[in-house]
């Protein structure tokens, strides 16, 4: 494989899923057409999802899930001392992302609830950076197959991927989109990573935060923007604490 | 029903994004960071057309990768090829970094201002350059030789942080004998192999007389450096307008149209790179 | 310039007829908001019916069917150690209605920029040539104040423009292309009785104007109140999301990006519109950025509008439409912003 006269070498790359759905692997494999050129820029040694080959020579490790087990943390530390990148793929790997909102809870009660009692091993919800070093975060609950592609392309090629550091209301307002917060609704495009070409909005949802802050992102403004247009802290804390993507900018007590 | 008219196939503008291309014939490496690169347009015709002044940038392309403003670093009278010395900076020059000899690329341009050789007939030139900003001063140097005769005394001031960050000093012998030029040169933070002078560019007017009265001054470094320059200058009585500065900003169009580069109410691309002093100094954010 | 008057009911027949053969794109309204007002934006219509000739603003300007949020510059065959450039810039023949006064000014100022000046822009230039655009009057809204910036008539920039006066419009043609499509539907001479009508609605529209903006000195102020705390107290609020500068029919700064397909055999060069007010506008590589605060590039929004361009083209950028003010979730707007300035000059605090 060349690009301009330079010859690029295919990376060795594993996938590894811990505590999630799966979406983001998913992801991955579900744009048939492309799967054969996506697959043909880099050597697989080990994906679950698509072979049954694995082997330990990876060079880039993806990373997919929430840490929540110490066999997890044992296994994720493993994967870190082989791969000379790290990347860490979807709001739960990224963000702790949905089973975050276990935490609010204490951990007996939510076995007891979930599990009805039955032993299980299980510890609290650790996004990877809170275990391990990561390289690349790809945001995103799940991640969009178009970013990952790119990403790769990136890899490849040995140069650093550059994600938006601009929040979604410019994609919002590039689609056309009606502000979802004139109409009544919560949104936290404005303090939100792009890149989702927002969905969300588009679909008259709201964002909710599930690529992780944008860069610099001014809570201050969006909070007192929220009160404003009368929306509860309960409402507003339920909204922001979802993807767990803005820990620590909240009033402790809510 | 009628449908407006077509013009697709009328118009006669110029394809603004449509570049020379070229091919890099040679590379040549400065340093850990710097690499000079020798790009021949193909086709005679074309070479032919490109012609700059002293000062002006192109928009340097590696399909696919993306597109840089540089400065031209050789002589407008070499019609065989152009030097461009790069930095590895970022996505495009870390890019260009690994190419080989028998890449193309594509160069819009010549793009921007230049530095006014002509108005500086018959005086002394004083050419201050901190740290890369001597790649865009070998383009006037060049010139002041090829017409040596026209120019009084010149002057380059060379300053950088550390020795190992010298560029071009395999042409500094030949600078200084056969072009008959004054150079000097000061380093921040000497090795033990730095014989040279040690501290800030500065400290290098200790060392020579300027008649203000007739000297043009051309400096081309980081910002911090030259409103420290030209502000000593100034007080030594060399008019503002006789300064010229070489500015750099963010940039992706090269053709006044992105804003990227924007320096208070102008261009840098348009009414720059080269500007006189006084006119960076009554530029908002320009220092 | 020539006038014409045409029915409804045939305007109707020459919308009908433009859409068999163009793509037509006009103000439509997909939701309301809490006030139960309904949002407009211009969108494609496919019948006459979709078209809502009374809407009040859209929330986006057109300029996007002009200066596309995204759009390929050039595409690569790469080969080994080789490429071959393609440049297209075709466009499909399009037909714009409803475009007010102030969105048709601020065309005219993209042009300055995108036609006029030393590299014009071919891509630009083939849209706004294979655009007809049919421009059409309204009664100013509350917080419009293209009066100010004098861009509330427009003389040129369009091929139709519309008054309703009642039971009919008044045009005004402009193009021969205009003038050739309305007389296939029995456009008729102006009588004097049109011309009364349409003299009072024209005074109508004037006595409706209730934002105004002070813009005498405000070139020279906003060079003299440069490092003002207004900026800072505006600053602060700013979410730096750039809503102000999508919406707005004349901020057009962009950014260039390359990539390539799946196997690196080919490329695209693809333009983008950018903000000012997103945190890496004027970032460099290496990590500086030569406006790292929200506040500051907030201001250069305003000084590019209001003194950048007055500079260059003796005219304000800006045409008083209000729009990046309505975006604005931090209540950030022109008005607001400039009367403070004003205040300060004042000493009024
Ligand atoms: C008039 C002018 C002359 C220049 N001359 C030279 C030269 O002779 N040698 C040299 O090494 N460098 C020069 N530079 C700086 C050089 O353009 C940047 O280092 C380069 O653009 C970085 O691009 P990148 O893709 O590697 O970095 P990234 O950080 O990946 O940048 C991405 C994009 O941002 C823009 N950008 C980032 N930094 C700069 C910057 N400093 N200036 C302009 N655009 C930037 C470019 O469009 C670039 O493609 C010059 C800049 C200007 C404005
Ligand atoms: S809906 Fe959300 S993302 Fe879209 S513009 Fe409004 S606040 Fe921004
Ligand atoms: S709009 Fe928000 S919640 Fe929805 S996909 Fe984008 S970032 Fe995630
Ligand atoms: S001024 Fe308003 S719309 Fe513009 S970037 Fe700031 S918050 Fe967003
Ligand atoms: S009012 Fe705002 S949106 Fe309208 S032209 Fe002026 S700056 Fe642009």
């Amino acid at each position: 494989m060349k690009y301009s006269g330079i010859t690029l070498k295919k990376p060795k790359v594993g996938f590894f899923d811990f505590t999630g759905c799966e979406g983001c692997q998913l992801q991955i494999t579900n744009k048939e057409e492309n799967l054969k050129a996506l697959f043909g820029l880099v050597e697989v040694v080990n994906f679950r999802e698509i072979s049954s080959e694995r082997r330990d020579d990876y060079e880039i490790a993806f990373i997919d899930g929430c840490i929540t087990t110490d066999s997890e943390v044992a296994r994720l530390k493993k994967i870190r001392e082989q791969a000379g990148i790290l990347v860490a793929m979807g709001a739960c790997a990224c963000l702790g992302g949905v089973n975050n909102l276990r935490s609010r809870f204490p951990l007996p009660d939510v076995v007891k609830e979930v599990y009805d009692g039955h032993h299980v091993d299980t510890g609290p919800v650790r996004k990877v950076a809170e275990i391990v070093p990561v390289d690349i975060e790809l945001p995103g609950c799940p991640i969009s197959k178009h970013e990952f592609e790119w990403l790769v392309r990136h890899l490849v090629l040995g140069i650093e991927p550059q994600f938006p550091k601009y929040p979604v209301c410019v994609e919002c307002k590039q689609r056309l989109n009606s502000c979802v917060l004139d109409m009544g609704m919560m949104c936290l495009g404005p303090v939100t990573r792009a890149g989702c070409n927002a969905v969300c909005p588009r679909n008259r949802l709201g964002c909710w935060g599930c690529r992780g802050p944008s860069e610099e992102a001014n809570f201050e403004s969006l909070m007192e923007i929220l009160r404003e247009k009368g929306f509860t802290e309960e409402h507003i804390a339920e909204r922001v604490k979802f993807f767990n993507a803005f820990s620590g900018i909240l009033n402790s007590d809510c | 029903m009628e449908r407006p008219p077509d013009f697709n196939n009328k118009s006669l503008l110029m394809q603004t994004e449509k570049g020379f291309k070229s091919e890099v014939i040679n590379i040549v490496k400065l340093t850990a960071q710097e690499k000079l690169f020798q790009i021949r347009i193909l086709g005679s015709c074309e070479r032919e057309k490109f012609t700059f002044l002293p000062g002006q940038f192109v928009m340097l392309e590696l399909p696919g990768c993306g597109e840089v403003p540089i400065s031209i670093s050789s002589s407008p009278s070499n019609r065989e090829f152009i030097g461009l010395c790069v930095r590895k900076a970022g996505k495009v020059t870390g890019m260009l970094h690994r190419l080989e000899p028998g890449a193309m690329v594509g160069i819009r341009g010549p793009l921007g201002t230049h530095f006014p050789m002509q108005k500086m007939v018959g005086r002394n030139i004083l050419l201050i350059a901190g740290g890369l900003g001597i790649a865009p001063l070998r383009s006037p140097i060049y010139w002041v030789n090829e017409h040596r005769s026209e120019y009084k005394d010149i002057t380059i001031l060379y300053g950088v942080k550390e020795p190992g960050q010298i560029l071009f000093d395999y042409q500094f012998e030949e600078w200084r004998k056969i072009y008959d030029l004054n150079l000097l040169t000061i380093v921040q933070n000497p090795d033990e192999n730095w014989k040279g002078k040690v501290g800030l560019i500065t400290e290098l007017f200790e060392d020579i007389s300027i008649d203000p009265e007739d000297t043009f001054a051309i400096v081309c470094g980081p910002p911090v450096m030259f409103k420290f320059i030209c502000a000593h200058l100034a007080d030594i009585g060399i008019p503002r307008q006789r300064m010229f500065v070489s500015l750099e900003r963010r940039m992706h169009c090269g053709m006044g149209k992105c804003c990227r580069c924007n320096v208070g109410s102008t261009f840098t691309c348009l009414d720059g790179p080269v500007f006189d002093y006084w006119t960076v100094m009554n530029l908002k954010e320009a220092i | 310039m020539l006038f014409k008057t045409i029915t409804k009911e045939n305007f109707k027949k020459m919308v009908e007829g433009l859409l068999e053969e163009n793509e037509v794109i006009g103000p439509r309204s997909r939701d309301q908001d809490l006030e139960g007002n309904k949002i407009y934006r211009f969108l494609k219509v496919n019948s006459f019916e979709e078209l809502e000739m009374d809407y009040t603003r859209s929330y986006s300007s057109p300029k996007n069917y002009f200066l596309p949020f995204k759009e390929d510059f050039a595409t690569y065959r790469l080969e080994d150690n080789n490429w071959e450039q393609e440049i297209r810039y075709t466009v499909h023949p399009r037909v714009i209605i409803g475009m007010r006064a102030c969105d048709i000014n601020a065309l005219l100022k993209l042009d300055q920029v995108m036609l006029k000046s030393v590299y014009p822009n071919p891509y630009y230039f083939a849209r706004r040539q294979n655009t007809l655009i049919i421009g059409l009057d309204h009664e100013p809204l509350e917080d419009c104040f293209c009066r100010s910036m004098n861009t509330d008539t427009a003389f040129h920039g369009f091929d139709l423009f519309l008054t309703d006066i009642g039971d009919k419009y008044f045009v005004a043609i402009n193009s021969d292309t205009a003038y050739i499509i309305i007389n296939q539907f029995d456009a008729r001479e102006v009588t004097e009785e049109d011309q009364e009508r349409f003299k009072t609605v024209k005074e109508q529209i004037k006595s409706k104007f209730k934002t105004q903006v002070d813009i005498t000195i405000l070139p020279e102020l906003m060079d003299l109140e440069f490092e003002s705390e207004v900026w800072k107290k505006w600053g602060d609020k700013c979410l730096s999301c750039g809503s102000c500068a999508m919406v707005c029919p004349t901020c057009y700064c962009y950014g260039i990006e390359e990539d390539t397909n799946l196997t690196f055999t080919k490329a695209t060069k693809r333009r983008f519109l950018y903000s000012c007010n997103l945190l890496d506008f004027a970032a460099v590589a290496g990590g500086h950025n030569f406006r790292p605060e929200a506040h500051i590039r907030l201001k250069y929004r305003y000084y590019h509008q209001f003194r950048g361009f007055v500079e260059a083209f003796n005219q304000s950028l800006c045409v008083g439409c209000n729009r990046c003010g309505k975006a604005c979730l931090a209540g950030i707007s022109p008005k607001a912003v400039i009367d403070d300035l004003i205040k300060t000059e004042k000493n009024e605090y």
